[in-house]
């Protein structure tokens, strides 16, 4: 039905006209409609910014109070850490103390024997002094001393003086030089005064380390003496973090006595009591690609292993009883311990794990099964700087054979 | 053979309008004889009278198609006012209408008429369904068609609207045997034959306010979000300065309803529009299962113009042939009330990406239908931009 039948109008300007009309009140109805719209936007926009901003107040709230967690964290994590130097140096201080306890006592016991021996001698040559003199007061009659003398000589036993005096003078010689020599092995296992990385013998990190667990391995009233096979290969002076290194060597061993000492108490379980430790030297081109550290397979293709020609590997095997894999996969987890609360902190072989991976870019890797045998195998570079160097050369220039 | 041709008129007057559409589609036929059409109209115009002229001229027109809240075409864009006519020609493909009524009464059995009317065949290869957007539950429509149908065809379509007033929408249904203008109906129209199918499914809206638990609802009526009363979680983001004891809610802020408590995938269910006090229960055009996790949503006009192209250039890459015949838009009425002026942007941008001989016809709905992906389950769908790519070859 046509609203306007007049027909002199253009029925396209009436057709115009219609739409316009229309137009306009769709246009006002639509004008209200997005008047009303923005004032949702707005009240929308206004109440998720009020949430927004609310949950910045809860997000910097937590963020204090993550700070706050990170440094308590941090300040356990401290004191953790100075409980397992504690512990391990509890570990030092008694073996060293049982170890020179041995020399201390025979020299401390040979003293009092030297102390009579010396007094002895000493009122002997008392006795013949006093026969010199009155032979040079009257040399025609002098008086006779022989007989004091020779009493004297019978009532000290001057012949056994003589010969046990010059073996206890040994003794203590003895004694003080296995002194000496514990000092020394506790100077090179402490390594105090290298900080630093240096060219160090590791074979005697590794004996001063057994001669500070050497009470540990000896014959005990119920129990044999623990064995420890040396196979030591061919090893150059290796640059490392020697003490730290070392603090390695006496947790490895310590928990491989540990381990040993527990299998014993379950005979069934077998009775040999052997450590083995095993150095070596691997030329780069004999050790395949998955036997290469952790953090330099991560490394890939930006880092050819043709940057370190030598690595040494260190083996240190136990007779214990081996562990379940759920303990195998946990034991560098920092606080994992089987040990009795009171016995580990369980922070050693976290430490060690930092030690040999971070601090040596090496690997540390626990071979073990539950019923047999643990063996912990350490991998480090024979030179750390060539190391940094290589890594770093290689990183700035993004070549894949750099060779240093 | 399949052809599909598009007349489309701004002419507020009935008679004028359709006149204008079928010589458009006169025109485009170049003599072919329309099976089946598809009709959608501005709420004001008289339908009646259009649905007599247009069978004056097409007696035996399989017809179905309502009212709608914007109609979109190849011919004259995007207009609000205006009325589309698409008609499908076809010696190889069937197209069937059907007609089932009384939706609010059974659903079901509304459903079943419909079907069978349109006689459904073997190779029924896609069902258009134009139901009322206002008097049943569209997701129990869609099941109950999708159930009816089997789970080969494909079910698209969108609900007829009446330009954001809430008030009755109307649907119409045509065979030789006579012209209806109902409600509380729903229409269908099904192909059969060699018909080639592909769909696209985007929105633009994302989710802005807090999660909640939807804690009680009972089909699209939700009573508690994280056990306090549905409207005071919306109250909290839309309540103005000036009233604050109620909140005026639209379609315009769907909550994305997230199905399970860890799902990233969701859809959106828009709520009635109305002015809802605190404490009361939201009524969403479509179900919100209890248990699910809901965010307010919010859409810049960038974002859902830009869900326009997405949804096109899915039908394009699942479309299972070389040459598609017309592309259907079944686009959400929130999205026009969103985009206000910058409405015509949404067809704009899909000419970037669409054939530009291809024609193209469409209509702004309460509630759209389609699957979420090729072959998949349909799902009822609000805000969002649904696209039918269809053809034979």
């Amino acid at each position: 039905m046509n609203p306007d039948p007049n027909p002199d109008l253009n029925p396209d300007l009436e057709k115009e006209n219609r739409i316009l009309q229309k137009k306009l009140a769709r246009a006002q109805i639509n004008l209200t409609q997005i008047q009303q719209s923005r004032q949702n936007t707005e009240t929308l926009l206004t109440a998720s910014i009020k949430e927004l901003q609310q949950s910045r107040q809860v997000l910097e709230n937590r963020e204090k109070e993550l700070e706050a967690a990170l440094l308590h964290v941090q300040s356990m994590q401290g004191k953790l850490l100075m409980a397992e130097k504690m512990s391990s140096l509890g570990v030092l201080v008694a073996g060293v103390a049982h170890e020179i306890n041995n020399p201390v006592g025979f020299i401390s016991g040979n003293l009092e024997y030297t102390e009579k021996y010396t007094e002895s001698l000493l009122h002997l040559i008392n006795l013949y002094e006093e026969q010199a003199k009155t032979q040079a007061i009257d040399p025609v009659d002098p008086i006779d001393r022989n007989l004091d003398i020779q009493a004297w000589c019978n009532t000290i036993d001057l012949d056994f003086i003589r010969t046990d005096f010059p073996r206890l003078i040994q003794s203590m010689k003895m004694g003080s030089e296995r002194i000496k020599e514990i000092v020394l092995s506790l100077r090179t296992f402490s390594r105090h005064d290298e900080a630093e990385c240096k060219f160090v013998n590791i074979h005697e990190g590794l004996d001063s380390t057994l001669i500070i667990l050497a009470h540990r391995l000896k014959t005990q009233p119920d129990r044999p003496a623990i064995t420890v096979q040396r196979e030591y290969g061919s090893i150059p002076d290796i640059e490392c973090y020697a003490g730290q290194l070392n603090q390695v060597f006496m947790n490895i061993l310590g928990n491989a006595i540990d381990a040993i000492e527990e299998a014993w108490e379950q005979p069934k379980l077998g009775s040999s009591r052997i450590i083995t430790i095993k150095t070596q030297l691997i030329e780069q081109t004999n050790v395949p690609p998955d036997d290469l550290p952790n953090n330099l397979q991560s490394i890939g293709d930006h880092h050819p292993p043709q940057c370190i020609r030598q690595w040494l590997r260190i083996r240190i095997k136990d007779s214990g009883r081996g562990m379940s894999e759920g303990v195998r996969s946990r034991i560098f987890d920092p606080f994992f311990t089987t040990k009795p609360i009171g016995q580990g902190t369980g922070m050693g072989l976290s430490i060690s794990y930092q030690i040999i991976v971070d601090k040596h870019h090496g690997r540390l890797d626990c071979v073990s099964a539950e019923g047999f045998s643990t063996e912990f195998i350490l991998t480090i570079p024979t030179q750390q700087t060539s190391f940094r160097s290589a890594f770093y050369v290689d990183l700035a220039n993004g070549s894949t054979n750099v060779d240093l | 053979m399949f052809k599909m041709v598009v007349g489309h008129s701004d002419d507020p007057d009935s008679a004028c309008a359709i006149a204008e559409v079928i010589e458009q589609c006169l025109e485009s036929l170049d003599g072919e004889t329309p099976q089946a059409g598809l009709l959608f109209s501005a709420i004001d115009f008289d339908y009646a009278l259009i649905l007599k002229i247009l069978r004056q001229t097409f007696p035996d027109l399989e017809l179905i198609g309502g009212t709608s809240d914007g109609e979109v075409s190849s011919k004259l864009k995007f207009q609000e006012d205006s009325l589309t006519l698409t008609l499908f020609c076809s010696d190889t493909v069937s197209i069937r209408a059907g007609l089932g009524e009384d939706l609010s009464g059974n659903i079901n059995q509304a459903v079943e008429c419909a079907i069978a009317t349109a006689e459904p065949r073997r190779d029924t290869q896609l069902c258009i369904a134009i139901p009322d957007g206002l008097s049943a539950n569209g997701v129990t429509i869609i099941k109950s068609l999708q159930s009816a149908l089997g789970p080969e065809v494909v079910l698209m379509g969108g609900t007829t609207a009446d330009q954001w007033r809430f008030e009755k929408t109307y649907q119409f249904y045509g065979t030789k045997a006579g012209d209806r203008v109902l409600n509380n109906s729903v229409p269908i129209l099904l192909f059969s034959g060699n018909l080639r199918v592909s769909h696209g499914v985007a929105s633009g809206w994302k989710p802005i306010s807090r999660s909640g638990i939807v804690t009680r609802s009972d089909g699209g009526t939700v009573h508690e979000i994280d056990h306090e009363p549905a409207s005071d979680f919306y109250h909290f983001y839309l309540s103005s300065f000036v009233d604050l004891t109620s909140t005026r809610l639209t379609g315009e802020y769907p909550l994305a309803v997230f199905e399970t408590e860890t799902s990233e995938d969701f859809y959106l269910r828009a709520p009635l529009s109305g002015k809802y006090q605190i404490g009361q229960s939201v009524t969403f055009m479509g179900d919100v299962p209890q248990g699910s996790r809901v965010q307010v949503t919010h859409g810049t006009g960038d974002e859902v113009i830009a869900a326009a192209q997405q949804s096109i250039e899915q039908c394009y890459r699942h479309y299972p042939g070389q040459k598609p015949s017309g592309l259907i838009i079944f686009s959400c009425s929130a999205r026009r009330w969103l985009l206000g002026p910058r409405t015509p942007e949404e067809y704009d941008l899909c000419q970037t990406v669409l054939d530009p001989d291809l024609p193209v016809s469409g209509f702004y709905t309460y509630g759209e239908i389609s699957p979420l992906k090729p072959k998949g389950e349909t799902f009822y769908h609000q805000e969002t931009f649904v696209t039918l790519m269809l053809g034979v070859e």
